[in-house]
């Protein structure tokens, strides 16, 4: 099937009558996926957005459960359960592989996050492939495509003047149908596409898993130039790491989880002061190795690196995952200083 | 090694308001808090070793290690040192707790029976080793000789006195080892560290499982002595320890290379640990 661009309004229309359309927006200088209808422009042809589209199932602040106490009693206790159903709409192959890294992470390995769970699945997701690629993007080399991603309810792709439109799960097949009024006989086939950012990840997962490496050279001289601002972990589509904090006025309250950052020092710092990582060295190495090398071997999915290059195009000094890939590549041996 | 059976419910990151029953003043900056569900049973059911997440609704939640279970409650014994854990220790006997797990694997209680067991415990680290402890105490035919040595900063810093003096010594093939770092009170026990006094007592390690658990500096102490006595690391077993929120290996916080402490441990032999990155 089909759908002239045309058309492309009246889609969003039919679909924002049915869930919460999430379509990606410019919204005050800053790309996004955003309510369809919210004060902004669209922007389709924001190759990937500043913002990933992370919050819808793991939003930046979520209650969690309510409470009222009276003295030292607990009056009530309930959880806060949100079931709204959500359609992402432009979503790239590297935002979909994204949501596979967090259903490993929320949904497997002995709990079922009901928070995460239940947003998933409300969730039907449209990716569109890419017609162009950022000189940061280098999705094909952690595995990817940038033109199909297999794992979306269902698939785009530009074809001019028309997207083609191919349901890939049975979540799919029901957004297609609703659309059938708008979409016409056809097909075709989308031009393939490569990124110009190359990195070789042959052999960087091994050497970064063997512990020789925890203690190298690399870290320090990686490390030095961050600031821990943490921007990486905000615009990365993967990183899921929470906190849970609560908020109280007089008698009643909620329990809430938000986006935490592992380059902060609070986040490792147990009560007593005593903290693990206590320096950016620490934590820079945590990450990359959590991107790099822990995930696949926790979850045998590959990389917790998508590709998007969010992070190379927003650090403010530099701090490119890409060059710390290559130079861990070009090391001899794990643990060799060069 | 694993226990991923959560048994709090539909919603793991829920707590159960639970009754504080009895408070314990151990030492002067640890207490003991028993708590109950609001219908009278034990909040869940615990094997040697797990930890429960204990939240003081309206202040903060922490994860703790269960020190002991019995038929309708948990005790954990919580050492003051933070925010929470001040909160906790103003506590009375009434107020209602929220308590959610059992979280992480438990002790290796079924690959210690037949065995000699030594439980070294230093400060509050006796606190998750005393679950270990209690078990074998309850299924005694099926471990060996029990030793457990245990060394505080001083005598009113010992914990859970009236096993160390009473009940322990009291049962079958066991011995009780104390020791103050410093004696202020001219109490009737060895003077001197922990790692010092095992190497006195010279306990063979044929047969023999460790449990450790204090002090990270009494820990690589005791375990440079327990290799100078012939003990291999996979006798050794250990808990670790970082900061955790969710306990059930979703936040990230606390992990040791690929794995999760509230998940993967907080049990380790140090064979596994020796296979880790050294970030803890």
């Amino acid at each position: 099937m089909k759908l002239a661009k045309n058309k492309l309004q009246q889609a969003f229309d039919l679909m924002a009558k049915e869930a919460n359309l999430l379509v990606p927006m410019k919204i005050e200088g800053v790309t996004k996926f955003a309510p369809w209808g919210a004060e902004g422009e669209l922007a389709m042809d924001a190759v990937n957005t500043l913002l990933p589209p992370k919050d819808a199932l793991f939003p930046q602040t979520e209650k969690m459960y309510k409470y009222k106490t009276r003295l030292t009693q607990v009056e009530s206790l309930e959880e806060i359960k949100e079931t709204d159903k959500q359609i992402i709409f432009g979503i790239r192959s590297c935002d979909i592989h994204s949501i596979d890294c967090m259903d490993e992470v929320f949904l497997t390995r002995g709990y079922v996050d009901s928070f995460y769970s239940r947003k998933k699945e409300n969730l039907t997701t449209v990716a569109i492939g890419c017609t162009k690629v950022l000189p940061t993007c280098f999705c094909d080399s952690m595995g990817l495509n940038p033109v199909a991603a297999p794992t979306a309810d269902v698939q785009l792709n530009d074809l001019g003047d028309y997207y083609a439109v191919k349901a890939q799960t049975e979540k799919g097949e029901a957004l297609v149908n609703l659309l059938k009024p708008l979409l016409e006989e056809g097909d075709g086939e989308a031009a393939a596409l490569e990124c110009t950012l190359k990195v070789n990840m042959d052999g960087v997962q091994k050497k970064l898993m063997n512990v020789k490496m925890f203690e190298s050279d690399i870290w320090q001289e990686t490390a030095q130039k961050c600031i821990g601002c943490g921007t990486c972990t905000y615009v990365c589509p993967t990183c899921y790491c929470f906190d849970i904090e609560g908020k109280e006025c007089g008698n009643e309250g909620y329990k809430f989880r938000c986006w935490d950052s592992c380059m902060f020092s609070e986040y490792t710092r147990m009560a007593g002061g005593h903290n693990p990582r206590p320096s950016k060295k620490e934590r820079v190495r945590n990450r990359f190795l959590h991107k790099l090398a822990y995930f696949e071997d926790r979850y045998g999915k590959g990389s917790l690196c998508v590709g998007c290059g969010r992070c190379v195009a927003d650090c403010p000094v530099d701090l490119d995952i890409t060059m710390f890939i290559d130079k861990v590549g070009a090391l001899k041996e794990a643990g060799s200083n060069d | 090694m694993t226990n991923h059976e959560c048994t709090c419910g539909e919603n793991p990151l829920v707590p159960q308001i639970c009754n504080v029953i009895k408070i314990t003043d151990e030492t002067p900056d640890t207490k003991t808090f028993r708590v109950q569900t609001l219908d009278g049973k034990k909040p869940f059911d615990p094997m040697p070793g797990q930890l429960g997440m204990f939240s003081l609704i309206g202040v903060g939640e922490g994860m703790f290690s269960v020190t002991a279970k019995g038929e309708d409650y948990l005790d954990f014994a919580i050492k003051r040192c933070g925010m929470l854990t001040d909160a906790l220790h103003e506590m009375s006997v009434g107020q209602q707790v929220g308590v959610r797990g059992a979280y992480g694997n438990t002790f290796p209680v079924e690959a210690c029976k037949g065995k000699d067991m030594l439980f070294i415990g230093g400060g509050i680290g006796l606190a998750p080793v005393r679950s270990f402890i209690r078990y074998a105490f309850e299924n005694r035919e099926d471990y060996g000789k029990i030793d457990i040595l245990y060394g505080a900063r001083s005598a009113k810093d010992l914990v859970f006195k009236e096993d160390l003096y009473t009940n322990w010594p009291a049962m079958k093939d066991t011995k009780v080892h104390i020791t103050v770092d410093c004696d202020d009170e001219e109490l009737a026990c060895h003077v001197g560290f922990v790692p010092a006094y095992l190497e006195e007592l010279a306990f063979k390690p044929d047969n023999r499982m460790v449990v450790l658990c204090g002090p990270p500096i009494m820990i690589k102490f005791c375990l440079d002595s327990l290799t100078k006595m012939g003990f291999s690391n996979d006798q050794v077993i250990t808990t670790l320890e970082m900061r955790m929120k969710c306990g059930i290996g979703k936040c990230g916080r606390c992990n040791i290379g690929s794995k999760y402490i509230c998940l993967d441990g907080p049990v380790f032999t140090m064979a596994e640990l020796e296979g880790l990155p050294q970030e803890f």
